[in-house]
């Protein structure tokens, strides 16, 4: 160890030198405060953005979905908000411990081999997965649905093409997530269903 | 008891005070900025870890393609910013220490947790279409400059004697930036191949890594750079560079430039200035880094003129040398007109930067370095 590197005794504090204090604990402080700082202060701040009659989701290119009452969005627009992209939508609702989520992608091909996609990239609906089903939209969309429950929570996927006719393979994809905690998912099955038929595709699909 | 030169006087405690030529040495463990600086990555490694770990299989041709892109894309910036640390010649081991901490601790350690919750809070406060447009732009300057920043403060802790000026400030905080913006660059690579479930992997990071790319001249390196110039300006660790408004302005003008950047659309709001207003924002941020780049050289100019004006008696710098080396582009220029040779001029220039690095390593003592290269510049000046 050079002279230069030497600390004084006085300066010595279990082995770390005091000299460096002021440097070291002011930027771990800095650091603490940005990480844990705003975590705590969003823990403190409520939801305050409750679904109310007759609002209206935006699904991006004219596509719209009506989400449950009372529901909390977190994430994603209503119709005349900032807008909304069908390729890279992000919605998030959330109530009493269930999310459902709704996610946009550019994906040639059926919804099914969408779906089919998706959990291979990402997995399954949690615990054991029935057959899967189809669901008809007011609208006339079809979606591709899958189910699962278990232990760790119950779980609904349900891929959409947002487009009918020749234009169906060409079409956005859209992923509806839903998950709850185990065993919860029959307490919002009317409203998760009423919230799936009302997706309507935009006018120009 | 022999006089000291004024010219030698100067050097000397040009030496001292830039801290030219002190060694940087990394493990310091009696140095708490050192355990902070472990913590922080190995806390950011962790969490990268977590983030590309479960997926990593699945998606191999993204991670692949977005660390093969953005790692060559790294060796111009690396290029440019060798080229404007001529003047401080910051050691590479801690402009390496540096780039970590922007592309490990900033990233995953500080800013994804924190931006995370203030995106957030931006939506519970203004609702999600007001997040939608302004969360972007009112989050990131507060958490990535300042996480960022951090890095420059823990060198400070790390290497007291080298990092000193403003201009030291610019050229770390430019290796920090470099570091947040490829890490984050590859991150983006990842995100686009999960939005798109995996599909046409290769096409998806190629097509972030043109985005991001063309994106990143403006980007995190220029941010970091203008705002951790303007710290040491706060922080004053020179004498007479203390300013605590003008730093502040520049830490704020950073902060600003980095809204301007990531709420864009917001700004734009659709329409023909969504197409003009990206230009338009890098012509300012271009024009503003010049300028903070130098007023930041000041004391460095200063220094090295000191550091070699001794030289003049011996021969190998003579005046028109000195005032190109220490002084700007323009004088640069004026040099390489007065010899009519631009690759004569450069050779010069460099090897005037040499002897300057071993007079400060050898603290202005007469080295094998120092004779070495006094000698190279003296065979430059006599040959033909």
């Amino acid at each position: 160890m050079s002279t230069r590197e030497w600390v004084p005794v006085e300066q010595r504090w279990f082995g770390l030198d005091r000299r460096t204090f002021k440097a070291g604990f002011s930027a771990l402080a800095i650091a603490l405060l940005l990480i844990y700082g705003w975590q705590g202060l969003n823990a403190a701040i409520p939801w305050h953005n409750e679904i109310r009659a007759g609002q209206v989701l935006d699904l991006g290119d004219g596509a719209t979905a009506v989400p449950p009452v009372g529901w909390q969005l977190e994430q994603g627009t209503l119709v005349g908000g900032a807008g909304a992209s069908a390729t890279s939508l992000q919605v998030l609702l959330a109530q009493g411990g269930a999310t459902i989520e709704l996610i946009g992608a550019a994906y040639d091909g059926s919804a099914a081999a969408f779906l089919d996609q998706v959990h291979r990239s990402q997995g399954s609906p949690p615990g054991v997965t029935a057959a899967r089903g189809s669901l008809t939209t007011d609208s006339g969309l079809v979606g591709v649905v899958e189910s699962g429950s278990g232990p760790s929570g119950d779980g609904v996927d349900v891929a959409f093409k947002m487009g009918t006719g020749d234009a169906v393979d060409t079409a956005p994809a859209l992923l509806v997530r839903v998950r709850t905690a185990s065993g919860q998912f029959e307490h919002y099955e009317d409203q998760v269903g009423a919230m799936l038929r009302s997706i309507t595709p935009g006018a120009a699909r | 008891m022999t006089a000291v030169p004024q010219e030698k006087v100067a050097q000397l405690d040009a030496i001292e005070e830039s801290g030219w030529g002190q060694p940087y040495r990394f493990l310091q463990p009696h140095n708490v900025a050192f355990w902070v600086y472990v913590v922080g990555v190995g806390a950011g490694a962790i969490t990268m870890l977590r983030v590309f770990g479960p997926g990593a299989q699945f998606y191999t041709p993204a991670l692949a393609g977005g660390v093969v892109l953005f790692g060559l894309y790294l060796i111009p910036w690396l290029l440019l910013l060798r080229h404007h640390n001529r003047f401080t010649a910051q050691p590479a081991s801690l402009l390496a220490t540096g780039f970590v901490w922007g592309g490990v601790a900033a990233t995953f350690w500080i800013a994804l947790p924190a931006n995370a919750a203030l995106l957030a809070i931006w939506a519970k406060i203004g609702g999600t279409s007001f997040a939608q447009d302004w969360g972007a732009g009112l989050t990131a300057p507060i958490n990535e400059e300042f996480g960022k920043a951090i890095g420059l403060i823990l060198l400070i802790g790390l290497a007291p004697r080298l990092v000193r000026s403003a201009y030291d400030g610019f050229i770390i905080g430019a290796f920090i930036g470099l570091g947040f913006q490829v890490f984050e660059d590859i991150l983006y690579v990842y995100n686009g191949a999960t939005q798109q479930y995996g599909v046409d992997q290769l096409g998806s990071s190629l097509r972030v890594f043109i985005v991001r790319g063309a994106a990143g001249i403006v980007s995190h390196a220029l941010f970091s750079a203008i705002f951790c110039a303007g710290l040491m300006w706060v922080l004053g660790r020179t004498r007479g560079e203390r300013n605590v408004v003008r730093g502040v302005l520049t830490m704020l003008m950073a902060m600003f430039f980095h809204f301007a950047w990531d709420d864009m659309g917001g700004l734009s709001n659709g329409g023909v200035w969504a197409a003009i207003l990206p230009f338009l924002i890098a012509a300012v941020e271009l024009t503003a880094l010049f300028y903070v780049l130098r007023h930041a050289a000041k004391h460095e100019r200063t220094w090295i003129r000191e550091l070699l004006t001794p030289e003049l008696a011996t021969g190998a710098v003579d005046p028109p040398l000195l005032d190109a080396v220490s002084g700007l582009r323009r004088d640069r220029k004026k040099y390489r007109k007065h010899l009519h040779s631009r690759r004569t001029a450069n050779h010069r220039l460099e090897a005037a930067s040499d002897l300057a690095q071993e007079i400060a390593r050898a603290n202005g003592a007469e080295s094998p370095g120092v004779v070495h290269t006094r000698a190279e510049l003296l065979r430059l000046h006599n040959k033909p």
